[in-house]
């Protein structure tokens, strides 16, 4: 019958198209190859609205231009956050397919440093004369569990409490508002359910869907605002009381009290994007406990432009729980650019990323992106300056705290994630998320590592 | 017969050409995957963090932290519900209702009805998940009808009725495929012999129980077989959807395997959890041949 | 099948209700793609506008993974097809003590899922250097949903009279021949329902292409649409639900094409026929 060899036709037309097609791209790649180094930089990339790549693209431009014998190849990798961990975590284990600059989450460097797919860093910095200007502090993120520098950052960012001015005007609230503490957070937010009722009084990350955004914008917040860590002297805390008050805390504003958004708002992957880029601007919402880089969602030229930022939005820091010293905490965690191992140009990436990291170029990045510069001179750059939230998200940065340097953190922060929904859908008391939590960290680090 | 057929292929060439093909792709694309990821789940293989490092071979130790695993018990109770209310209960039977109450009917009906629970099939499983995701949604379609019709206040499905939730989402998905198996299957039954039971006096009800079932029983166990099959593996919807949760509500095998493979990074753990899986579908396949006494 | 009037009216009834259950989710993404202004709540457009289409349909990306995606899942489906045909053929005639076992190994193998799969295979393909290539994904798409299709395929062939090739061979066909001109066309609603179930399978796979292709230019239509769906980034529920139209227009133009041959319906359970 004709028509089946037809379609064997077809077939074979179409394995050669693919075979062709093959060919032809990887043939491309083989002729610049020989004129000059490529240095190939990968990225979460976030699609249409990818600061980075704006950022990127420039700086190429530039580099390119003063250095003809480097060749910069942007490969973005667009995915969910933990698909893209996930990809980068099996590309760097051979060299043909590791790109040869990464952007590492400071989150999971310790564990990819451990796992030896970056490469140690320490000779190329202590040469470098720039390295001084970084700030201290921020180096930590970098540094992994064997005192080694692993990454040079480049962005940091601290979390606060976002709140919507024209709402709190609407109902007598400050313009500056400042909480001391959380018994003040509550009382706003009563405040704003009484009179605004179409308003959601306070919103955080509660859900497991939302990942480590939970663990750290709500959970890390309120425990080290109760003066308590996750992490000390290389062991967990599991018996603190710490635990159970961040996890009432939650209780009382899903659940208790009613002041946080509906469940079907809350437990959505969309979360972020519906409460940040939407909800607050347009004044749906009161208060938001979430990161300074959402600075990012209201620049000229971003997802959700605000003329005036500062006029319709306020950043407050976040209280300790009573008042006490040191007053305010924030989480601070930031990106990093690292070079693969097994990349085979350490000296051409390192001279990318030296470039990268330069004052200028950092601050435009930080411009860019929303985010908060990691360099102490950059810090007094003009355009940097002048963008909205700087200074309140900068003097967060203060008191600042970090994630735990141990690569077990991913395991526990589901952990974390699991113990926060539980309570929010109200489905543990706190007391309960407590001890499974306890369980499920023991069972995670063993007891010997719990306190 | 058999004979002539044996005399035919017993020329070991012959038979060869047919299935070399597929053999070599199969092994090569298949077997091999399989068997590595068997010998995975005996390691303690990372994605990343100090174990990537070194893989070592640690025996049975995954299986024996699954056997301490609250997660584990959870999951393998979750599939088994999700299995039996989506692809026994709900797949099976609605395909077999569909397909029998279309018998007879008019082209156009057997038309309309058979393209619109077709629709649900040939939607890709994304879109699928993506739409249901949105119809029990706060204003979705469904709270609005039931606003309308009952004038209910907005039912949050995903989180208060999560597995319901997915189990209908995947009804609603697969029956498609039991349909059609099961409209040959009837069509297959001769007239003549319904007839002559008609004839005989039998009632509406005997000749449907006694005669037709007895007929498509072999059709109904492979078609079983295959869809808990294909069950067992979903992940994609039920992840879109619920995420697997609120807590660990829907956390079936497939979505808690991912969690620990990938979310987790232990790939060792992970790839001995979906061992499980693997598991699960041998017994129920044993199980239907056994139970339903039907020769393949 | 001769039904009383009543039971035919309640038949039709309960038809009706299942039609309209089945089309009711499908509702907002047909109205959304439309609306150029969608939210998550079903509401109608403001104004009925080709907008979401447009930008969808105009973006060079989509176009061109579109275009790798169609050529990945038809030749997979196709090979697979092919293959199946021909291994189900010694399977469903030659009686083998060995074929039982074999069968049901294979069959077990495929319910292991494909994020389990995936790491052993990406270090495979390195090692072998398909990392990247088109051709070598859409080879272990083949291998992974070949057990399923064999085992189809052979249910359909069992229920194809032996005694029609029979009368091929005294004719002097040889068995290749037989399976060619008598089997096969015998089969057409089989292999249909193989080849759509088989590209359904590959079109929607999102991880593997994910992980095994390295280029952002190579990779298929379902990696695509799932950055779309992301959790990044403000929706834009529109464009989402014209991309999801669009992005099944494939599979349905596909069935729609084969109602013809595929009228009868499959057949699953031919050893147990009368």
């Amino acid at each position: 019958m004709n028509w089946k060899f037809g379609r064997k036709l077809v077939t074979m037309g179409m394995v050669s198209l693919s075979l062709v097609g093959v060919i032809a791209t990887s043939g491309v790649g083989l002729i610049s190859a020989q004129e000059k180094v490529q240095i190939e930089i990968a990225w979460r990339g976030t699609g249409e609205s990818d600061n980075i790549k704006r950022y990127l693209e420039e700086f190429k431009e530039e580099f390119e231009a003063e250095n003809s014998d480097i060749e910069i190849v942007l490969a973005p990798i667009t995915a969910s956050e933990g698909d893209y961990f996930s990809k980068l975590g099996l590309m760097m284990q051979s060299s043909e397919t590791a790109p040869d600059i990464i952007s590492e989450d400071t989150f999971i460097l310790n564990a990819n440093a451990n796992a030896g797919y970056l490469l140690n860093l320490d000779e190329y910095v202590s040469s470098w004369e720039d390295w001084g200007q970084f700030i201290e502090n921020i180096k930590n993120g970098v540094i992994g569990e064997d005192g080694s520098v692993y990454a040079v950052p480049t962005t940091t960012d601290s979390r606060g409490i976002w709140y919507n001015k024209e709402v709190f005007a609407s109902v007598g609230l400050p313009e500056d508002w400042q909480p001391t503490s959380w018994d003040e957070i509550y009382e706003a937010a009563e405040i704003i359910k009484e009179q605004a009722t179409d308003v959601t009084p306070f919103a955080m990350n509660v859900a497991r869907v939302n990942g480590e955004a939970t663990s750290m914008q709500t959970f890390g917040m309120l425990l080290y605002g109760t003066g308590e860590t996750l992490y000390e002297d290389e062991k967990w805390n599991v018996n603190g009381e710490g635990i159970v008050k961040s996890l009432q805390f939650i209780d009382e504003i899903m659940n208790q009290r009613q002041l946080g958004p509906s469940l079907s708002v809350a437990l959505n992957s969309t979360y972020g994007s519906v409460i940040m880029q939407d909800q607050l601007p347009n004044g749906k919402v009161g208060m938001v406990l979430d990161g300074s880089w959402n600075i990012g969602n209201y620049t000229e030229g971003a997802v959700a432009e605000l003329e005036d930022p500062e006029a319709v939005l306020g950043f407050a820091l976040f209280p300790t729980d009573e008042g006490q010293e040191p007053g305010t905490v924030t989480m601070a965690g930031g990106w990093s650019w690292a070079i693969a191992q097994n990349s085979e140009n350490h000296e051409e990436a390192w001279r990318v990323i030296q470039a990268m990291s330069t004052k200028e170029s950092q601050a435009r990045r930080a411009v860019l992106e929303g985010t908060l510069t990691v360099r102490n001179d950059s810090g007094e750059d003009e355009a940097y300056t002048q963008k909205p939230f700087i200074d309140s998200a900068t003097a967060a940065l203060e008191n600042a705290y970090f994630r735990p340097k141990n690569d077990l953190y991913p395991n526990v922060s589901i952990a974390i994630q699991e113990a926060v929904e539980s309570v929010a859908t109200g489905t543990a008391t706190p007391e309960e998320a407590a001890e499974n939590y306890k369980r499920a960290v023991i069972e995670i680090v063993g007891e010997d590592n719990t306190y | 017969m058999a004979q002539a057929i044996k005399k035919r292929l017993s020329d070991d060439k012959k038979t060869l050409v047919f299935l070399s093909p597929t053999l070599i792709i199969l092994l090569m694309f298949f077997i091999i995957p399989m068997v590595l990821t068997i010998y995975f789940s005996f390691t303690n293989l990372a994605l990343t963090g100090s174990q990537a490092k070194n893989l070592e071979f640690i025996g049975f130790d995954n299986f024996t932290k699954m056997m301490r695993d609250p997660g584990l018990i959870n999951s393998i109770s979750k599939t088994i519900i999700f299995v039996f209310f989506s692809s026994i209960l709900g797949q099976c039977l609605l395909g077999f209702l569909i397909a029998f109450m279309l018998k007879g009917k008019s082209a156009l009906v057997k038309r309309v009805v058979g393209t619109s629970v077709i629709a649900a099939w040939v939607t890709p499983e994304i879109v699928v998940a993506f739409c249901w995701v949105i119809f029990l949604g706060d204003g979705g379609t469904l709270n609005l009808l039931l606003g309308k019709l009952l004038d209910i206040s907005p039912i949050a499905f995903l989180f208060k009725y999560p597995m319901v939730s997915v189990v209908v989402a995947n009804i609603w998905r697969g029956t498609a495929f039991s349909m059609m198996a099961f409209q040959t299957a009837l069509d297959d039954v001769p007239v003549s012999v319904e007839e002559a039971a008609i004839i005989d006096g039998a009632s509406r009800w005997k000749v449907t129980s006694k005669i037709i079932i007895p007929m498509v029983k072999g059709t109904f166990t492979t078609n079983l077989m295959l869809v808990t099959l294909q069950t067992l593996g979903v992940f994609t919807l039920i992840y879109t959807m619920t995420g697997g949760g609120p807590g660990n509500a829907t956390m079936t095998l497939p979505v808690y395997m991912y969690q620990q493979a990938f979310v987790s990074y232990q790939l060792g753990y992970g790839t001995a959890i979906s061992l499980v899986i693997l598991f699960l579908g041998a017994i129920c396949s044993v199980a239907y041949i056994k139970l339903l006494k039907v020769k393949i | 099948m001769k039904t009383g009037k009543v039971e035919s009216y309640l038949h039709h009834i309960i038809l009706g209700i299942i039609t309209i259950l089945f089309l009711l989710p499908l509702l907002w993404m047909v109205i959304a793609s439309f609306d150029t202004n969608a939210i998550q709540t079903i509401k109608l457009p403001d104004s009925f506008s080709f907008e979401n289409y447009r930008n969808v349909i105009g973006d060079s990306t989509v176009q061109r993974s579109f275009l790798i995606g169609l050529m990945m899942s038809f030749g997979q489906a196709t090979i697979v097809v092919i293959l199946s045909l021909l291994a189900a053929y010694p399977l469903s005639r030659y009686r083998a003590k060995v074929k039982r076992p074999f069968m049901y190994t294979i069959l077990f193998l495929t319910s292991l899922p494909m994020t389990a799969v995936i790491v052993p295979v990406f270090q495979m393909f390195l090692v072998f250097k398909f990392i990247d290539k088109i051709w070598a994904v859409t080879l272990f798409l083949v291998g992974t949903s070949l057990p399923y299709a064999i085992w189809m395929m052979k249910n359909f062939m069992d229920s194809v009279p032996i005694e029609l090739e029979e009368s091929a061979w005294i004719d002097g066909a040889s068995v290749f021949q037989g399976l060619k001109s008598v089997v096969a066309p015998l089969m057409i609603p089989g292999i249909f329902t193989v080849l759509i179930f088989t590209y359904t399978g590959s079109w929607g796979n999102f991880f593997i292409p994910y992980i095994l292709i390295q280029s952002p230019d190579k990779m298929p239509a379902s990696v695509t649409i799932f950055q779309f769906f992301g959790n990044y980034g403000l929706v834009d529920y529109g464009r989402l639900a014209a991309f999801s139209m669009i992005y099944s227009l494939p599979v349905v133009i596909m069935y729609a094409l084969s109602q013809r041959y595929m009228s009868k319906g499959f057949s699953l359970g031919g050893a147990s026929k009368g």
